[in-house]
């Protein structure tokens, strides 16, 4: 449910309350009119006053969006219910009657109970919403060699990575692949060192025979091994050395897996490779991805060095028809699917899921070190900011300002001392309004405010 | 087990268990290539016909060639994709104009709850038919030896068919909202499917126009064909007919989901390449309906088991209390017997979707689905909670039981550390704060209990168990007399001692092997767990030959903690049942068809768990509500016979004699 919508859920329950107060007060008459002695105008009186009361409390619940239908329910409507069923206790006990609630009521009870405190339960795990990749990663205007190597790193790993669980990216790959060194509990084989391989792997009698030779069709994917000129041409290497090298043979593994399948790790005596080709779907992926990809196996043994790259820039490619999208401020598998942060979520995941850390650096969320916007020590800032009179904005204080800036980035645009010039006006996205619900945006306001240098900075 | 005869009634279980492991293996072992086999001898034959008519029409008459193009799933003897005459068109690229929406919810919410709706009656309606069955025929079996008891089944299958009635009509209005919620709010996918689907979605709505004949023959034929042998007989194979249909019906509809989840009988582009049976029998299909009919009989016997319990709280006199503790007893009963080769049924399923496509599976058990498996372990925990609760609670009612009853207590003792370590998670989502100062993603002690290793020892133990407790609880009245009783004791034992002894030892020993070593484990445990059930029932029913009595069941003296049991039984299934099936469907990740129609809707991500979580809820809930008015409805038509047990038979059946 979106959260402008209602809770599914908590309404139906919310209407079935309403259900059960009036059974409640049916009840309570019909003992009433069956026995003599009991006052029944009294007891009539506070049961009808109750139903009514769930009726409008129901009423009043979908006037409510999800977040607020949650905090209501559980800080009224349930207790005024627990309220109602001691009230419809002391009514059965002060009036000696035996034959109390009926089964079908406790049976409502046990059953809600026990599935909401399921329900409860899979709120209470950690909550990771999946959205579908972009059809294409985007690629922004001319890269350096390290931007594209991080587009790969992205295409496998995913730009949101949480520690403690697996972070996996359009490419799927560390579903079964492992990268570190050591670490050979994964599926398929650890890719440590896999730059190196590739150079040597080409020249084991075992690759030139082994599951199909070179030169044949691998069917399954329908690739010439070993012959990089016979690669399809929106995939095909455009220049560089005649001879197969070990672009070629990590690009041949991407595209072909069954062209060769390390000992071990394969299917059918390690002649079929369980590897998805990853040109097609559901994975696809472009040119210049699996290139970025190549780009990021070859360098990463070796951070900061990126010589051993032989894949060429998409600006540099001579066989890059232009098919990906030119989008600003991309990466990985965020560009295009709906952002939308609920405030569930902990300060942490909130400023890495709106993609803060990429422009600012915040104290305190680990990563976040951007440098193109200003540093977020709002506690400090935010005060003397709203004395300058450059500013023309609303806010009266640090909590209005840090809203102000993130709803309206426009209003006021910091000054950056250090370039002797403003911070550049319209690089912030105007659109955290719509990714923002109320409550995350008071938790966002609040972590912000207070932000400040760290001690002895 | 449901009436006198118990070693006859215990044999034919054992016999059905056994005929569905036959069934089950060789599916498990072969089934991809018979498959494969199979459809390359089938689509050799097509294609050649194909081709002799293509080059007659391009010879004769200059009509256009046929375009041929490769399957995307099946494949020749070389493994080579199977190819096929392109017979439809290409899968469309869905955009804005292909979904509508409402204002008050997703539309994908809306599709989530008209069919998992549809789909809880569905499973309700198929199962009962399959109660009927069963119970209608042992009624019939046991006439000549106890009539009593044969009337008493032969009301028993009557009055579910009864209930069962009201709900055929609730599901299918139910399925026409799901056809409706499809149509407005998906059209562009329903254009597809209903391409590909065309033959088959006529022949599912023929089938229902016969199964409808069937089932009102075989309800209202009830009172004319009760007298007669033959046409007792002929009922009670209408019945047989009724479940036949309703199988076919509900493979029909499996075969839509199955070809969403992993289709075959298409190219890439997703054009139909001419063979219907291939897009039907795709290969999640077999699995998913063995799967569905074992939930069905499950969930059936979860609803059966629900309104009998209830029914038994709500009882005005004790014959009705007797009657309705029996009936929970049979309902538990199959319940439990469908439950127990269910996992089975899901290894095959797992199976068949890790040889589709290997990073599905691993999606499933590894990637973002892992913690919805948690969450099943958890489920199955409960059930097992639920269904030794429920065995502890009614041993207490036999006589004699009191020898047995001092082991309950450590019963749940296992049971509880065994639910402690099979809920473990393998690791957590932390804070790198948190991670620092755990050491890692895994905790140093516990951490070792999130391994598969101890979850399969936990799993394993907790059904030996629950396979113990059920002995006890067949053995209760029971004064075993055959000469060799020790010697069977001693072999009872010596079975559950190894086998608990294996399980452990192997759970320990896997901490030992690399993973891929490690796996094969599973396969002696579980055959350890499946001894003690086929090895030990059978020991224990050769036991009871000329026992002696310590005295009757007390049928109606079930405690509220044994009936409140099922009733967590009753809603556990349901929302199991749910998840499952969230789970299934949504592996699909951001396909409407896998690999081959994209979901470009706004609702093409996957659900946070707490967001499925909820919505599991309701419709566990929401489905109740219907099943206690459909209930209700049912007993509007009731004639009010008591139900009361004539003199000297005694109450209501005495199935342990």
């Amino acid at each position: 449910m979106l959260p402008e919508q209602h809770d599914i859920l908590f309404s139906f329950l919310s209407i079935m309350f309403a259900v059960f107060a009036l059974y409640v007060f049916g009840n309570v008459i019909q003992h009433c009119r069956e026995r003599e002695g009991i006052n029944s105008t009294l007891w009539g009186g506070i049961f009808g006053a109750m139903a009514i009361t769930c009726f409008l409390m129901t009423v009043h619940m979908f006037s409510l969006v999800q977040g607020d239908q949650l905090v209501f329910f559980f800080s009224t409507y349930l207790w005024t219910i627990l309220f109602m069923l001691l009230v419809w206790g002391v009514f059965f006990k002060s009036n000696k009657i035996e034959r109390q609630s009926a089964p079908i009521i406790r049976a409502f009870f046990f059953y809600t109970t026990i599935s909401v405190l399921l329900a409860g339960y899979t709120n209470w795990l950690p909550q990771q919403r999946s959205d579908p990749p972009p059809k294409e990663a985007a690629v922004v205007g001319d890269m350096t060699m390290e931007e594209f190597a991080e587009m790969g790193r992205v295409i496998i790993f995913g730009a949101k990575q949480v520690a403690g669980q697996k972070s996996i990216g359009k490419g799927q790959c560390p579903l079964c692949h492992t990268f570190d060194p050591g670490d050979h509990m994964g599926r398929c084989p650890n890719l440590f060192g896999v730059e190196k391989r590739s150079h040597d792997r080409v020249k084991e009698d075992r690759y030139a025979t082994s599951p199909v030779a070179v030169g044949e069709v691998e069917p399954a994917s329908g690739i010439v091994k070993g012959k990089h000129d016979e690669v399809p041409e929106e995939y095909r290497r455009a220049g560089g050395p005649d001879e197969f090298i070990g672009e070629d043979y990590l690009r041949e593994s991407l595209m072909c897996p069954t062209c060769y399948v390390v000992k071990g790790f394969g299917k059918a005596n390690d002649t079929k490779s369980p590897m998805p080709v990853i040109v097609k779907p559901p994975i696809s992926l472009s040119r210049v991805e699996v290139n970025a990809v190549v780009a990021y196996l070859q360098s990463k043994d070796t951070p900061g060095e990126f010589a051993s790259v032989t894949v060429p820039l998409p600006q540099d490619d001579a066989g890059n028809t232009g098919g990906a999208v030119v989008e600003e401020d991309s990466g990985g598998d965020e560009e295009e699917g709906p952002v939308f942060v609920t405030g569930n979520e902990d300060i942490q995941t909130m400023i890495n899921t709106l993609g803060c850390p990429l422009c600012h650096t915040i104290p305190g969320v680990e990563g976040a070190v951007g440098e193109l916007g200003p540093k977020l020590h709002e506690k400090i800032n935010a005060p003397e900011r709203i004395k300058d009179p450059n500013y023309k904005g609303k806010a009266t204080n640090t909590k209005e300002y840090v809203k102000e800036s993130i709803l309206c980035p426009g209003c006021y645009v910091v000054f950056n001392e250090e370039a002797g010039e403003s911070y550049p006006d319209g690089l912030m996205p105007t659109t955290f309004g719509e990714q923002l619900s109320v409550r995350a945006l008071d938790k966002l306001v609040d972590f912000i405010s207070q932000t400040e240098p760290p001690a002895g900075s | 087990m449901l009436g006198k005869n118990t070693r006859s009634i215990g044999t034919l279980s054992l016999g059905l268990v056994l005929a569905l492991a036959i069934y089950l293996i060789p599916g498990m072992t072969g089934i991809a290539d018979a498959k494969e086999a199979f459809a390359e001898q089938v689509f050799a034959e097509e294609a050649f016909a194909k081709e002799v008519q293509a080059e007659e029409a391009v010879e004769g008459e200059g009509e256009p060639e046929i375009e041929w193009s490769q399957d995307v799933f099946y494949k020749d003897w070389e493994g080579n994709p199977l190819k096929g005459p392109v017979s439809g068109y290409a899968a469309p690229e869905l955009g804005p104009e292909d979904y509508n929406t409402y204002e008050f919810a997703p539309s994908r919410i809306i599709l989530w709850v008209a069919n998992q709706q549809h789909l809880y009656f569905g499973s309700f309606v198929l199962a009962v038919p399959i109660f009927c069955m069963i119970i209608e025929f042992i009624g019939i079996r046991t006439r000549d030896d106890d009539p009593v008891m044969a009337d008493k089944y032969d009301r028993l299958a009557r009055d579910l068919m009864k209930v069962s009635l009201t709900a055929y009509s609730w599901t299918a209005i139910l399925g026409g909202i799901l056809l409706f919620t499809f149509i407005t709010l998906f059209p562009g996918f329903f254009k597809y499917m209903a391409g590909i689907f065309r033959p088959v979605m006529h022949v599912y709505a023929l089938m229902f126009l016969a199964e409808s004949g069937v089932l009102y023959v075989y309800y209202y034929g009830w009172d004319k064909m009760m007298d007669d042998k033959f046409l007792k007989w002929i009922h009670c194979s209408l019945s047989v007919l009724l479940n036949l249909i309703g199988t076919v019906l509900m493979y029909l509809a499996n075969s839509w989901a199955t070809f969403m989840q992993a289709p075959g009988g298409i190219d890439s582009e997703g054009r139909f390449l001419g063979n219907i049976w291939h897009v039907i029998h795709s290969t999640l299909w077999n699995p998913v309906g063995v799967h569905r009919i074992l939930g069905n009989i499950v969930f059936g016997g979860g609803i059966v088991g629900a309104y009998a319990a209830y029914h038994y709280l709500t009882a005005k006199n004790e014959e009705e209390k007797a009657h309705y503790d029996w009936v929970c007893y049979v309902a538990m009963f199959i319940a439990i017997f469908g439950l127990i080769p269910l996992p089975f049924a899901g290894y095959w399923l797992m199976k068949e979707v890790y040889a589709f496509r290997q990073q599905m599976g691993i999606t499933l058990m590894g990637g973002i689905m892992a913690w919805l498996f948690i969450i099943q372990a958890v489920m199955i925990g409960l059930l097992f909670f639920g269904a030794n609760s429920y065995l502890h609670n009614g041993m207490a009612r036999v006589k004699g039981s009191h020898r047995y009853m001092k082991y309950c207590k450590y019963m749940v003792l296992l049971l509880i550390c065994c639910f402690t370590m099979w809920m473990t998670p393998h690791t957590i989502v932390m804070t790198p704060a948190e991670l620092k100062e755990m050491g890692g993603a895994q905790h140093p002690v516990v951490g070792h209990f999130g391994v598969m290793s101890a979850k399969n020892t936990a799993v394993n133990l907790m059904i030996t168990c629950t396979v113990l407790c059920f002995l006890l609880y067949q053995r209760a009245n029971k004064k075993i007399t055959v000469p060799w009783a020790t010697v069977g004791n001693c072999w009872i034992t010596a079975i559950f001692i190894g086998a608990a002894a294996n399980i452990i030892f192997l759970g320990v020993y896997g901490y030992f092997l690399p993973a891929n070593q490690r796996v094969g484990l599973s396969v002696p445990q579980v055959t350890s767990t499946l001894t003690t059930l086929f090895a030990g029932t059978a020991i224990n029913i050769s036991m009871f030959k000329d026992s002696e009595s310590y005295g009757d069941i007390q049928w109606g003296t079930q405690s509220k903690v044994g009936t409140y049991a099922i009733f967590l039984l009753a809603i556990s299934f349901t929302w199991l049942m749910g998840l499952m099936g969230y789970i299934r469907s949504s592996v699909r990740l951001f396909w409407h068809v896998t690999e081959v129609v994209r979901d470009n809707s706004v609702d093409a991500y996957t659900l946070t768990i707490g967001e499925a979580g909820k919505m599991l809820t309701f419709n566990a809930l929401f489905v109740w509500v219907q099943f206690v008015v459909v209930f209700w409805v049912g007993s509007l038509t009731a004639k009010k016979i008591p139900a009361k047990a004539p003199e000297g038979v005694p109450v209501p059946a005495q199935q342990q004699q």
